[in-house]
């Protein structure tokens, strides 16, 4: 077991406010992820009014609340793949841990096992991929200390959002996080605003590392058709843009990680294994 | 106005105390001081009070008040307690009272007493609102902000606005307000508060709408702890005919508490090409468990393109729940205003927003209209 062991990359999306894009780049990094050959998990971890399955026109069979209860009842012998829906489109797959099918679940799910759910992800996929609420919760908070990179993820639309984004960058930086752990993704940047992305950038006191144009016809049909835009062959510039930025992610994370890519060699035929 | 006061308190060493705030106070003249009630009902005519405090703690409460109603018809009378008890409170106001003091008081805190309650009285039929999202984004603010002032202005009531989204709430910056005080110092003090008191913690944005703001920064926000928000929540109905919370997206410890306090619900949410009204079935399912929810939780759908009544019908099929109330997108006008710290319904009153927002105020007025009769 040691030889196959691997402690994959946790890639968490996270903003201060709802409607931003968490849940539509979460699913194109994981897409392109995939595409391009890692083993990738997607968690919804909007546990309450989660999106991930919606988007993706999935009707998973089991739920984290379903894997909370399995953990629960039979500790490490728990057989998490089980737990998990795949996603597959035109020979891509990855893997989704569906947030819980009732409310109550939902609200029953502690931080502990949350974050020994991950832990066990960790141990099976190269990515795991976390959408999360936007606020500062305890579950998001530990989400945080334990992602290899948070993207913050913002749009410019009115002042009450900038200001929003402020304080949640602030309190990001406040929590002494590495310099390159924090990614700021601004969305959405040519949408109609009274707002310049340049005093944005004033006022949070950092740069944008990545910015995403506006297209809201391609993500509204993305959300329909439930493809994920960077699987479609349609080159919108939307997608182009979402593949830019996760080859920016892949490369920072490999060029910061290079034991990783050794550890890692060994293991191709772990994975069809579990899923077979 | 002049006020000339009889005050009536069976503690001489607390009179004495009471009579020198009194007298510290301006625009305040101590007309008599009895510390036996029947004295006061028997000789106080003499002296001309336009207004009595009445201590109730030590008489038979409201027999006394109703005594003193009888004998002074046209004088305002305000009741004494030694602290604030919310029940005895709205008893007395409803048997006539013009409102309910905690004693001893200060000048300053007479002052206000009479300025928050001399002209109609203290509030005792509030309408209780809390505004709950599934997800946030939901226009939710806008929506609050806008229609605390077209209720103020269309009924000339006071109004209060709180904002419970305790990490990112928006109402001082809707508001242009600069908050000293917030939730955070409310909740902490209310065991020592009384409505009078409790009023300082509101920012005034009109003389008819007031606001008490979010917290400044997240780290703040597990400062507020569920049974003295409940607190303030309830005080706060003693101050405003109508009271309008923002609570935090989702179910929280903060949105059931406010949802659980107040009289209606309103489930809010943005249409944005999603999966919005799945949402608010999931979460009107969770509030089905109240025996009235169906007169309880109301639905509001923000940004409805065409906001027409075929768009509410298609919404409230898809639903399988009536809708209160559609509210347009105006992106422009409800961003102009906000980053000005303005309100749409001001700007441009004419605006489609600003007539649906105005047409639920209507509903929510019609709803609960006759005020208890005044004496």
């Amino acid at each position: 077991m040691p030889g196959e062991r691997i402690n994959g990359t946790v890639l968490t999306f996270f903003s201060t406010a709802s409607a931003v894009g968490k849940t539509l780049i979460s699913i194109n990094m994981a897409s392109e992820l995939a595409k391009a050959g890692a083993k990738v998990c997607l968690v919804d971890l909007d546990l309450q009014f989660g999106d991930v399955c919606n988007y993706l026109l999935l009707d998973p069979s089991h739920t984290i609340a379903d894997l909370q209860k399995g953990i629960q009842t039979q500790g490490s012998e728990c057989d998490v793949a089980s737990f998990l829906c795949p996603y597959e489109y035109d020979g891509t797959v990855f893997y989704v841990l569906a947030s819980p099918k009732k409310l109550e679940e939902a609200y029953n799910i502690s931080e502990k096992e949350i974050k020994e759910i991950i832990r066990r992800l960790q141990t099976m996929f190269e990515y795991v991929i976390i959408d999360t609420t936007s606020m500062f919760s305890v579950v998001n908070l530990m989400l945080l200390d334990l992602s290899t990179i948070v993207t913050f993820l913002g749009i410019v639309d009115f002042i009450p959002t900038i200001k929003n984004m402020k304080i949640g960058n602030d309190t990001l930086r406040s929590l002494n996080y590495d310099e390159n752990k924090i990614r700021l993704v601004l969305n959405r940047s040519d949408a109609k605003s009274r707002i310049s992305m340049r005093d944005v950038e004033r006022l949070l006191g950092v740069p944008f590392d990545f910015i995403l144009p506006n297209d809201f016809r391609a993500a509204s049909k993305s959300i329909k058709t439930g493809v994920p835009l960077v699987l479609e062959d349609e080159g919108t510039e939307l997608s182009k843009s979402l593949r830019e930025l996760v080859s920016r992610y892949t490369n920072r994370v490999y060029a910061g990680d290079e034991s990783y890519e050794t550890e890692n060699s060994g293991g191709s035929g772990w994975f069809s294994r579990l899923f077979s | 106005m002049e006020y000339h006061v009889m005050l009536v308190e069976g503690n001489r060493l607390m009179l004495e105390q009471l009579a020198h705030a009194i007298k510290e106070a301006p625009g305040f003249t101590l007309a008599a001081r009895y510390q036996d009630p029947m004295d006061a009902l028997g000789q106080g005519v003499v002296f001309h009070p336009n207004l009595i405090l009445l201590d109730i703690d030590q008489q038979s409460g409201t027999g006394i008040l109703a005594d003193f109603l009888r004998v002074f018809p046209n004088t305002a009378i305000i009741c004494m307690g030694e602290r604030w008890q919310s029940e005895v409170a709205s008893h007395v106001v409803q048997s006539g009272a013009r409102g309910y003091l905690v004693k001893p008081f200060s000048a300053e805190e007479l002052r206000e007493a009479v300025d928050t309650f001399g002209k109609s009285g203290m509030e005792v039929s509030s309408h209780t609102m809390a505004f709950f999202s599934p997800k946030g984004k939901s226009g939710k603010t806008t929506l609050i902000a806008n229609l605390a002032m077209s209720l103020a202005q269309k009924t000339g009531e006071q109004v209060g606005i709180i904002d419970a989204d305790l990490q990112f709430g928006d109402m001082s910056v809707f508001f242009n307000l600069d908050a000293k005080s917030t939730i955070v110092e409310a909740s902490r003090d209310v065991d020592f508060l009384s409505p009078i008191s409790l009023n300082n913690y509101f920012l005034p944005v009109t003389d008819k709408v007031k606001v008490l703001c979010g917290t400044q920064n997240p780290s703040l926000n597990d400062k507020v702890e569920i049974e003295p928000f409940v607190s303030v929540l309830n005080m706060s109905k003693n101050l405003f005919r109508y009271v309008l919370v923002d609570i935090p997206a989702g179910f929280n410890p903060t949105s059931i508490a406010a949802c659980e306090a107040t009289d209606t619900t309103y489930l809010v949410a943005m249409i944005n090409g999603g999966y919005e009204i799945r949402h608010m079935q999931r979460a009107l399912e969770i509030f089905k468990d109240w025996e009235d929810y169906k007169e309880r939780v109301k639905a509001i759908y923000t940004r409805v393109t065409p906001c027409d009544i075929a768009a509410k019908l298609q919404i409230e099929e898809l639903m399988g729940y009536p809708v209160e109330a559609i509210i347009p997108n105006e992106y422009l006008v409800v961003s102009e205003a906000a980053d000005n710290g303005r309100m749409a319904t001001d700007i441009q009153p004419d605006s489609q927003l600003s007539r649906s927002i105005n047409k639920l105020a209507d509903k929510i007025i019609g709803h609960k209209h006759i005020r208890w009769d005044k004496p």
